[in-house]
């Protein structure tokens, strides 16, 4: 008997030893200084001179454009810079919304650049709040193959929606398997809207750019209108379906747009704190995803889609793992590199954990870039500055990974622009780690990996214009 | 002093009418509007109130049933001009919330001065320093802008950052 409890103490002892993050002292708010030894800060740049600087930071990715595009958020102007020497970051380029003076919101939000043919385009999203002008002003849509003559950078189009007001916050766009490029748009709406930047940057009839929505089934009206917030399309091999991956208020859900006329739900996550979902990213193969929810105290979670993708449940409920950076905090944006998550966390910088078991999370690399106080984050009206003493929304917003070097860049909200290096990640194309070569990086030319060959053609049927 | 003490000692109705002024002061009602600072000219500040424009009828229409305002406009703090460039005045605009269409209502000072007449539903205020009052369109910096009050009716909440709270 005395035997049998002891085994039954023991194994209870290691259950619970596996299951248990043994974890770290947190660091003191105001020591959140610098970066880990394998973590090489670049550059600097203090972008805007006002408490508030920049929302998200969008990356070109071919070796010959190098440019980092910051979203001036709350200052409205979209900022290019040159980064052919990254640590010498080099301003070649600031556009503001005309009477910037007029205009109240949170402005510039995400940025997203495309290539159609032989020339490259750039999407800025724009938030402009009842009272102001442009409240219908979604994005506006830049021809930006002449960089770095910033001179031949053109304004080429404004995607508008009187129908919702309060503009895009956030934005994705993509290489569909069939040759189209799309562009992914939140908006004031139970749905995301879907544009064919074809017919945008072409100048056709503005009555045809939209050609499609995806519905957010999760709507929880009770905060907002049920809109989604964020997500990602990735194109799946094993299915051959174009795929959503949607975070909205009240859940996380999964779509087949391989038609984007006509989606068709695959799957959701939902549950108990699963309500303010911001983010969904899975991996290359769909097999997981980390997910993020929009509220203090909360970690990005980390899910093994199986059973949703292959059909086997249509919501899943429990993830297998969870990794934060500072539970007092609040992680934001991430882009995943499988196995790599780079985070931009707030008010704890720049993060990089990896999944190589997604299980156990492991934090691989930071660098706090906020130098703020906790808790005096975003919140408010522009009458007050945005400020709030409740609000942990400071610090990294937004971040990017170049694939073809490793480059990261991120956005910052209280100081701006930074640019960095992570000891042993000097690029990503998936095969070092057994995964294809699929990420949130969009190749233009060819289409997504593994789809079959319409997409590749209608890209060279662009390129022979 | 406890509101209710406050209470015990008002003895006389103009001490009341006095202490009603003074609560309620700054505290826009549907006809007012409150006008913002920019960069330009930070120390200025202002309101106005939106008043019928005269018609025999007492509440002024255009011929498709937009109301007809005048504009009351309080302002004080607004530097001289020509401190801002080649100017020689304050000028009054209602510009459509598209920003297409400014229509001059007439020049500014500091102090109260009433101009006209605006007549869209929803439109911004903006006081723009300019080298004369005639011209046509604007040309000079904005020292204060607000919003008509219709301007403020449809609210569109869609993202923690936009509901005034952070989280």
């Amino acid at each position: 008997m005395r035997t049998s409890f002891v085994l039954l103490a023991a194994l209870g002892l290691a259950a619970s030893a596996q299951a248990q993050d043994p974890g770290t002292a947190v660091r003191p708010f105001d020591k959140k200084h610098g970066g880990s030894p394998n973590m090489h800060m670049l550059a600097h740049v203090v972008t805007h001179p006002g408490a508030w600087k920049l929302a998200d930071v969008e990356m070109e990715q071919d070796p010959n454009r190098p440019y980092v595009y910051a979203c001036g958020f709350t200052n409205f102007d979209v900022q290019i810079y040159d980064v052919r020497d990254p640590s010498h970051p080099k301003k070649i380029y600031d556009w503001t919304i005309e009477h910037p003076e007029l205009h109240r919101g949170i402005g510039a939000m995400d940025g997203k650049y495309f290539k159609i043919g032989n020339r490259y385009y750039y999407a800025q999203s724009y938030q402009f709040m009842q009272g102001s002008p442009d409240t219908d002003l979604g994005a506006v849509i830049f021809d930006v193959t002449g960089l770095p003559d910033a001179s031949k950078v053109k304004v080429v189009a404004r995607l508008r929606y009187p129908q919702a007001p309060g503009g895009f916050h956030n934005t994705f766009a993509y290489k569909h398997s069939d040759g189209r490029v799309l562009y992914f748009a939140t908006v004031n709406e139970q749905k995301a809207l879907v544009y064919d930047l074809d017919k945008v940057v072409s100048g056709a009839d503005s009555s045809t750019w939209l050609i499609g929505s995806v519905p957010n089934p999760t709507p929880f009206k009770q905060i907002g209108t049920g809109s989604y917030h964020d997500f990602y399309v990735g194109y799946d091999p094993a299915t051959h379906q174009d795929k959503f991956y949607g975070a909205g208020l009240g859940g996380y859900s999964v779509w087949d747009v391989t038609h984007p006329e006509a989606p068709k739900q695959l799957f959701t996550i939902t549950g108990l704190g699963m309500d303010i979902a911001h983010t969904f990213t899975p991996s290359p193969d769909g097999r997981y995803a980390v997910t993020e929810t929009e509220y203090q105290y909360t970690p990005l979670r980390v899910w093994d889609l199986s059973e949703g993708q292959s059909g086997k449940t249509q919501n899943l409920d429990l993830p297998i793992s969870a990794w934060t950076a500072d539970w007092r905090d609040l992680a934001h944006n991430h882009e995943v590199r499988w196995p790599y998550v780079f985070v931009s966390a707030y008010e704890d910088g720049l993060q990089v954990f990896d999944l190589k078991n997604p299980t156990q999370p492991k934090t691989d690399g930071y660098y706090y870039t906020c130098e703020c106080t906790h808790e005096h984050g975003f919140g408010g009206t522009p009458d007050n500055g945005w400020e709030s003493t409740i609000s942990v929304e400071q610090g990294a917003f937004g971040v990017d990974v170049r694939n073809y070097d490793g480059l990261i860049a991120l956005s910052d909200m209280r100081t701006g622009l930074w640019l960095f290096r992570m000891d042993g990640f000097k690029g990503w194309n998936g095969k070092e780690y057994g995964v294809r070569d699929i990420s949130s990086v969009q190749d233009y030319d060819h289409g997504p990996v593994g789809a079959p060959s319409n997409g590749a053609s209608a890209g060279a049927r662009k390129q022979q214009r | 002093m406890s509101l209710f003490e406050a209470g015990r000692r008002i003895r006389r109705p103009a001490t009341l009418l006095a202490l009603v002024m003074f609560m309620t002061a700054g505290t826009a009602g549907p006809y007012d509007i409150t006008l913002l600072s920019t960069p330009q000219a930070p120390g200025a500040r202002g309101h106005a109130r939106l008043i019928f424009a005269p018609s025999p009828f007492g509440v002024a229409l255009t011929q498709d049933g937009h109301a007809v305002y005048d504009m009351q406009i309080t302002a004080s703090g607004l530097p001289q001009p020509s401190s801002l460039g080649a100017f020689t005045t304050y000028v009054a605009w209602a510009v459509s919330p598209d920003l297409t269409g400014w229509h001059r209502l007439g020049p500014v000072t500091n102090g109260t001065t009433t101009v006209g007449h605006a007549d869209l539903n929803k439109f911004l205020l903006v006081i723009t320093a300019e080298a004369d009052t005639t011209g046509a369109s604007s040309r000079g910096p904005t020292v204060l802008h607000g919003t008509s009050p219709s301007g403020w009716l449809q609210s569109f909440l869609t993202h923690p950052l936009f509901r005034g709270i952070s989280q």
